[in-house]
């Protein structure tokens, strides 16, 4: 019993982060059908920017020192600015331009993000102490869980209500559904496309920071290719969950870090080292299941 | 494609014809195929300026043969195909001995490119056995030590200095590197009179939480005594913190991929941690020539060591110097007949030997540094009691 609450809060810890990124890529691909590459390059910004630049092995601990209720809002904002950054030099540009023409230039804009990162900080990853405390463990009945996990599902939960209530309750949520619906009849009954855009990028940009976060307090590493894996992850639960779909996202990625700890459990020691290659044929066969994700949107179908 | 191949060796050899001219006669040149730009010169760098120092000591003292030691450079932008470019750019430049990146797979591009035209190459501090005669050819060597070497020594002391009888493996299979301390490790277990295996996992080093694996190790009936753990930077802070926010209290075991101290930060409190060194960074190694060339690094570069992957740049140099004054020449045979002659040859860092069957370390001596209270120190050394024979080595 103790141990499989141990393996459920596994795996909804490590679901949790992948549902983050998730939704932050779902997000955009709902207003802009863009699939954002660079999104794991703003996570690995976010937390460079808790360091002063300097290619020095040791890290120099800079907005890291802040105490939480400053640092927290500033690395937020740092990845909203970025995003939005880049919706308004670059995306903005490619509004008319076919989706592969987009996913290229994400591409792009996550090589120049990684590269200045590189140039700025050296390619050597480095270490950091944020909030250490919350590495200690809890006891849940008989199960000892690290804080951060159970925080960390909390968090998600807490922001996954947030997003619900922020597109159900608010007129910029109205807008931001209907121009995941579809956009050109949205503009044309007069939602603020810019507008809408450009806070879908804000709230993807705060996304990604939490998970840059999370990823820092659990790893306490700092490194330019640390956004890459959680995004490739998460590129995979919004396409199960069917791109665009915001509960498609969030369940997918919850599957997704559900499958990964159950496989890790599971599965004898010699073919353990190919435990991805496992999750992945998952993801395969949910996709010839359902081609179009488990929660395709309507607006993912043809219209006539 | 052919004709094209055969204008471009000969377009190289006129090349090389023209540099050896230009190169004044009375100068030994050392070329540095490695990486100025990418991700690999954060690693090639500290190497290259430990051997730029033993390359000035040497001049300083006369030279060599009795003359100067002159360096040129190529970048190989931590590409493999620009590798191979760049060890041909040095050669073209006279270099006699062409040194090359420190990681196998990045370094063997420029390492080819000097056994194809008869010179000696010198990884800075690659750790595989491909490193040398297997990987590369007969004037191939490695100035680093095995990580299968690593990981035999950290059991072997464990099991004598420590007394740890139960032991657990846990491997990151990122890398080759990693394999080849668990190799190691695996190696040395039978010869333990009972030491137990209790259990093994494995991991990836971009895996953001290892807590399936931690609860594996949580649910033994006993915590074992100590901890192999098969895994370098990044992925390896954050298994460390992982395991030791978990409450788990087992010693760990590491390769010299967590030497260095600049990552401790990650982990304050961490105790019970076990690294082996081929010197201290520390500035507590028992041979005070070492604390000496630590000042001198930090005189040219600004600042100390990062960790002990600066100091085969220097076994390098030292090495090879000393086999072309016993060889007379620089010619790239003579210098590796004397080279495989070194049995336990004294370095700065530890002995050295070659033979004819592999150009690298076997055996190495290791100091052992324990990380107390996330603090780094020197506690220990240790020699594995035997070589770990070649052919297991290749095999692997």
């Amino acid at each position: 019993m103790t141990a499989l609450l141990q393996i459920l809060f596994d795996a909804l810890s490590l679901g949790s982060l992948y549902a983050l990124g998730a939704i932050g890529i779902a997000l955009i691909f709902g207003v802009m059908r863009l699939v954002n590459f660079a999104h794991g390059d703003y996570i690995s910004f976010c937390v460079f920017a808790l360091l002063w630049p300097s290619i020095d092995a040791a890290a120099i601990v800079f907005a890291g020192q802040l105490p939480a209720y400053l640092l927290i809002p500033i690395i937020l904002a740092t990845g909203a600015c970025l995003s939005m950054l880049s919706e308004v030099l670059v995306f903005r540009r490619f509004r008319n331009a076919n989706p592969a023409t987009m996913m290229i230039a994400s591409f792009a804009l996550g090589f120049v993000i990684k590269y200045t990162l590189l140039m700025l900080f050296s390619s050597r990853p480095k270490s950091i102490d944020l909030w250490s405390e919350l590495a200690l463990p809890v006891e849940i009945l008989d199960a000892r869980i690290p804080l951060l996990q159970v925080i960390t599902i909390i968090i998600t939960v807490l922001i996954l209500a947030a997003l619900v209530a922020f597109l159900k309750r608010t007129r910029f949520g109205l807008e931001m559904r209907a121009a995941a619906e579809n956009f050109t009849m949205a503009r044309m009954l007069g939602v603020r496309a810019n507008a809408v855009i450009l806070l879908a990028f804000a709230i993807s940009g705060m996304l990604a920071a939490s998970i840059g976060l999370i990823l820092v307090t659990q790893t306490g590493t700092v490194d330019i290719q640390m956004g890459s894996s959680v995004m490739l992850v998460a590129f995979i639960a919004t396409v199960i969950g069917g791109l665009g779909s915001l509960p498609g996202a969030v369940v997918a990625g919850f599957l997704i870090g559900g499958i990964s700890v159950l496989m890790q459990v599971i599965l004898p020691l010699e073919v353990r080292p190919f435990r991805d290659a496992f999750v992945y044929g998952a993801v395969i066969v949910v996709l010839i299941w359902r081609p179009n994700g488990l929660f395709a949107p309507r607006s993912a179908k043809q219209r006539v | 494609m052919k004709k094209l191949l055969t204008g471009v060796a000969g377009a190289t050899i006129m090349m090389a014809a023209l540099g050896t001219s230009v190169a004044k006669a009375d100068d030994i040149i050392v070329g540095f195929a490695t990486a100025s730009s990418g991700f690999m010169q954060a690693y090639d760098k500290p190497a290259q300026d430990a051997a730029m120092i033993r390359i000035d000591e040497i001049n300083k003292a006369g030279g060599l043969l009795g003359k100067q030691i002159k360096t040129v450079a190529a970048d190989t932008k931590t590409d493999r195909a620009e590798g191979a470019k760049a060890g041909l750019e040095v050669i073209d430049k006279g270099a006699s001995l062409v040194v090359v990146s420190c990681d196998y797979d990045f370094g063997s591009p420029a390492a080819l490119a000097a056994e194809a035209a008869g010179k000696v190459s010198f990884f800075l501090c690659a750790e595989s056995i491909k490193a040398g005669i297997q990987g590369v050819g007969p004037h191939s060597f490695s100035a680093s030590v095995l990580a299968a070497v690593q990981g035999a020594t950290m059991a072997e002391w464990a099991y004598n200095k420590k007394k740890a009888r139960n032991f657990y493996r846990l491997l990151d299979t990122w890398t080759e590197y990693n394999k080849g301390i668990c190799d190691g490790f695996d190696w040395m277990m039978p010869k333990l009179k009972d030491a137990k295996l209790v259990g093994q996992d494995t991991f990836k080093n971009e895996d953001t939480s290892i807590a399936a694996q931690i609860t594996r190790i949580k649910s033994l009936p006993q915590q074992p005594d100590a901890i192999m753990l098969c895994s370098m930077m990044p992925g390896v802070v954050s298994a460390v913190k992982q395991i030791r926010a978990a409450g788990i209290k087992s010693m760990i075991l590491n390769g010299s991929g967590v030497s260095g101290g600049y990552w401790l930060n990650a982990t304050p409190d961490l105790s019970d941690f076990y690294v082996p060194d081929q010197g201290s960074v520390y500035g507590d190694d028992p041979n005070p020539a070492v604390n000496e060339f630590n000042k001198k690094y930090k005189a040219a570069t600004g600042g100390d060591p990062s960790s002990q992957y600066v100091y085969p740049g220097y076994v390098m140099i030292d090495v090879w110097a000393k086999a072309v004054e016993r060889a007379k020449t620089t010619d790239a045979d003579a210098v590796v007949k004397e080279l495989e002659k070194m049995k336990d040859e004294k370095t700065l860092f530890g002995p050295r030997t070659f033979t004819d069957k592999i150009h690298h370390q076997n055996r190495g001596r290791y100091l052992i540094t324990e990380i107390k209270n996330g603090k780094p120190g020197v506690v220990d050394e240790w020699t594995i009691s035997e070589p770990i024979p070649v052919e297991y080595l290749v095999k692997k």
